[in-house]
């Protein structure tokens, strides 16, 4: 996992064009059922690419967590937007998530599982944070004009 | 795939069959299982997860839900669970407590 320095990635270019044509969008209300358009957003995005199944789990199971992350602590149950985009690269699928909730970097928030805790005791907040960013190649987060936007990127298999 | 469980209680062994996509959203299914297995006295508590294919942080938590439901002295196990299925619950380090059996 590389946090790429702020500036030079995809959070820093939210009005840029990203590198090639093919983008998706969507916008949802930030709401625990909009963790399924999510889902069918990123597995359709990976299929386009198309992604190794397992490099798909991995941008879905990230994809998962920070949504779930935006609607429970970003927003914290009051009413949002999610925006959602994606793209296909030569050398990457992307996916970023724009919110209005309160600043949050969800780096921040991420904490390596206590495993010599037994399981009964273990604190388990940061959880869903851990697992996105270790699933992901490359994760980046930047506060732009007071908005969240967090990119998740997979590399993709040199083509043979 | 639309998730799905189901509970079967055999004695004191208690089978949970998950299927399809357990996340935030449908975990409240996965817990309320987990809490009628507690409720039955179970033994061991069993998980299949052979067709399930998406396991997610909110599905930890429902794990660890059963782990201080059940005490100490009850086996949790989860059979059958996809490569990154059992990925997942290795890297969250819940192997130690709990058996990952054919995966």
């Amino acid at each position: 996992m590389t946090f790429r320095t702020a500036g030079a990635g995809r959070a820093a270019g939210v009005a840029r064009t990203p590198e090639c044509g093919w983008t998706i969008a969507l916008r949802i209300p930030a709401t625990i059922e909009s963790l399924a358009p999510v889902s069918d957003f990123v597995l359709g995005l990976g299929k386009q690419a198309p992604l190794p199944e397992s490099s798909l789990y991995r941008l879905r199971l990230a994809a998962d967590e920070l949504a779930t992350n935006i609607v429970m602590h970003g927003y914290r149950g009051e009413p949002g937007e999610i925006t959602v985009d994606g793209g296909i690269d030569p050398g990457d699928v992307w996916v970023r998530f724009q919110d209005d909730a309160p600043a949050f970097d969800p780096r921040q928030g991420m904490r390596t599982p206590a495993v010599d805790v037994p399981l009964a005791e273990r604190p388990i907040g940061g959880l869903g944070v851990f697992l996105a960013l270790t699933a992901v190649d490359i994760f980046e987060y930047q506060l732009v004009a007071g908005r969240n936007v967090s990119v998740l990127v997979v590399r993709r298999p040199a083509a043979e | 795939m639309a998730f799905d469980v189901q509970l079967r209680i055999d004695d004191k062994v208690v089978t949970i069959e998950l299927s399809g996509e357990l996340d935030a959203s449908t975990a409240g299914e996965f817990h309320q299982a987990i809490g009628e297995a507690a409720g039955a006295g179970a033994v061991e508590l069993v998980i299949r997860a052979e067709q399930l294919g998406h396991l997610s942080s909110a599905g930890l938590r429902s794990l660890v839900f059963a782990r201080q439901k059940m005490g100490d002295g009850v086996r949790i196990a989860v059979i059958g669970a996809s490569e990154p299925v059992a990925r997942t619950i290795r890297l969250a380090g819940f192997d130690h407590s709990i058996d990952l059996v054919d995966a």
